[in-house]
Formats: structure tokens, sequence, C-alpha cells
């Protein structure tokens, strides 16, 4: 569009003057050539103004739709992450599962050691009382003797505690490939923000989610809508229902 | 005391059984949703009902409405470990009939108190 002092320029007010001149003298070639001096005027603006907009819109095309990056993004980047995510689930459930044997195998063997100490404190104590025929002390020296053999189990509960330790590098793994994936949404994020502006895409009305959907677990940060926090906050609200 | 501990994460199933068997429980047995659970009920003759809540296949808030709505289970004894939140869930639960609601992360004593709780109404 031609901006109006672009319009009214002293040559254009002098070029009218020329024409009403010829006009009034009868001057008809003249004339013609005056007006189409005057619309040469605004066909050059407009075709600049035209030129530009196509520019622009095919620099937004050329950035967004025809980017590889988006196609990339949508047939290797995010299967991929699929995939890493998937490789998180079996990674933590590989940890907790190691870490589960080990704490299985070791509780018997505590609770065994632990058993036969008492035992042998409760003995050792009647022997220092002199409460003990020749025999029971006989007795008791054997099962101290079977104590010290059995105590030889504690290696296995070492190694077991060993296990449990390996197990946690899951935390380092897991956590260098869900940053990856973080970043990865931060990226489509972006994506998806430079669509809504080319679209102009109306502003959506934030959504409060469906309020019979199973939330999972809560997520510390992220606002969650009537929901109570810890366990103390469900006995309150269970004791006021009147359980 | 037999116990029915339902939830589809095999892990989790472990520790509450680890727990359980800490306090002295040591018949349990296992399901990985309401499916799947319900009938080992109709045969099992369990004492008490453990169940998460979101699961595939029947949930565990199904689960405890089925259970209810059985003449011959009704009375099992039922204690939610679940990580929903909601209080909405939570009113819903009870309104089921749930004996206890325990929230994820718990910890024993946490599920030793909910448990003395359910047997001393009970007894």
């Amino acid at each position: 569009m031609l901006e109006d002092n672009e319009l009214i320029t002293d040559d254009n007010i002098a070029r009218v003057r020329d024409l009403l001149v010829c006009m009034e003298k009868g001057n008809e070639s003249d004339a013609i050539e005056i007006i189409d001096e005057l619309t040469a005027i605004r066909e050059t603006e407009l075709y600049q103004d035209m030129g530009k907009l196509t520019r622009e819109l095919h620099d937004a095309i050329s950035n967004f739709g025809i980017d590889d990056s988006v196609s990339i993004m949508a047939e290797q980047t995010i299967p991929d992450a699929r995939e890493r995510l998937n490789y998180v689930i079996s990674k933590t459930d590989e940890a907790a599962n190691q870490t589960l044997e080990a704490v299985e195998e070791s509780i018997p063997i505590c609770n065994d050691l632990s058993e036969q100490a008492l035992e042998l404190h409760n003995s050792w104590k009647k022997f220092t009382e002199r409460e003990l025929s020749a025999d029971q002390f006989r007795a008791l020296s054997k099962d101290i003797y079977l104590y010290f053999e059995k105590s030889n189990d504690l290696v296995k509960v070492k190694d077991h505690l060993t296990s449990i330790l390996l197990a946690q590098e899951y935390q380092d793994l897991t956590g260098q490939i869900i940053k990856k994936v973080i970043n990865l949404v931060g990226e489509v994020e972006d994506k998806l923000i430079g669509l809504i502006k080319i679209t102009g895409a109306p502003q959506l009305a934030s959504s409060d989610g469906d309020a019979s959907s199973l939330d999972g677990p809560p997520v510390p940060g992220l606002a969650h809508k009537d929901t109570v926090t810890g366990q103390d906050e469900v006995d309150d609200l269970l004791s006021s229902l009147g359980f | 005391m037999k116990i029915l501990v339902v939830d589809d994460f095999s892990t989790m199933r472990r520790i509450i059984k680890n727990l359980l068997r800490d306090l002295g429980f040591n018949n349990t047995s296992e399901a990985d949703d309401g499916l799947t659970a319900l009938p080992m009920l109709k045969t099992g003759k369990f004492d008490l009902l453990v169940t998460d809540w979101n699961m595939p296949g029947m949930q565990g808030i199904d689960l405890l409405k089925a259970v209810r709505a059985d003449e011959n289970l009704k009375n099992i004894p039922v204690l939610m470990v679940t990580a929903e939140q909601k209080k909405e869930q939570i009113v819903e639960a009870a309104q089921a009939g749930v004996n206890g609601y325990i929230v994820k992360p718990f910890t024993a004593l946490i599920l030793k108190e909910k448990l003395e709780k359910i047997f001393a109404r009970i007894e």
C-alpha cells in the first residue's frame, strides 16, 4: 500500500497539474502519458508488497514444512525416543529384580544367624553363671563351632550387598537416556509453537484433563487438582468420611 | 492367614510379599490384575486382598466392587495400595467399601499400621 506521504509528493502534484493543463488544452496523447506514469507508481509499490509477502511465505514454509528436521523427527527421532524409554523400563525392571533377589536371599541368612546368636548368648550366660553341666557345655561348644561354620554365609550376604550396589548403575544409564528424551520433547515443542504461529491457530484454552482418568503417581512441580499429598492426608480424608 | 496380592508390576508384588513375610504373613499368592484375581478369590479362601488400582484388564476399583457384590466374597477385607491420589478416587474407593487405602510410595510401618487397623476391626 502507498503511504499518504509517498503519493502526495511535489513531483506528483506537478504531474497532476500538468495533466490538468494537457486536458484543458485538448492534448490527449500527453494526458495519457501522464496518467500511465501515475498508474505505474501505484503498480510498482503493489508488486513490491506482493513480492515481499511471497518471500515471507516461502521462508516460513521452507523453515517449517520442507525443513528436514521435522521429517527426521517424525520418522526417526521419535521412534528412537520410544525405544529409549522402553529401554529405561527394562533397565529399571532388571535393577529392581536383581535387588529383590539379593534381598530375598539375604534375609533368611540374617534371620538364621541372629536367631542362633541369641540362643548362643543365652547358653553362654548360663555357662558364666555356672548353670551348665559338662554335657551341656560340650553341646554348647559344638553349637559355637557350628555357628562359626554357619557365619561363612555372611560372605554370601556381602556378595548380595555388592550385587545391590551394582544394580544401582541403572540410575546413571536411565538418567542419561531420559535427559535426551527431555531435550527431544523440547525440540518438538519449539516446532509445534512455530507451526501454531504460521497457521495462526487460536490459543487453546488450558485443559484440566479428564477428572475420571487415572493420574498415576503425582509429580512434584506439576499442579494437581484435588489430590492429596501423602498418607496423612489420605487418612484425614478417610476419617472425615467416618472411616 | 491367606493373602492375595494384586499388582501389574511384579516388582511391587515382590516388595509387598516381602514386607508381609516380615510381618509374619507367609501364605501369600499373586495376581497381575483383577481378571486373574477374581477367579483365584472365588476358589482360594483368601482372608485378605491387597490390590493396586491402575492395572490393565480389570482395575482395582472394579475388583473391589466385584468382591463386594459377590455373596461369598463380600466380607473379605480389601486394602488398596496405589499411586492414585485424587480425592475423588479415594472417596470412590471408600464408598465401594475399601477397608484401607495406602498411597505409594509407602513404608513397611504404614503397611503394618493399616493391617493392624483392619484386623482390629474384624476381631
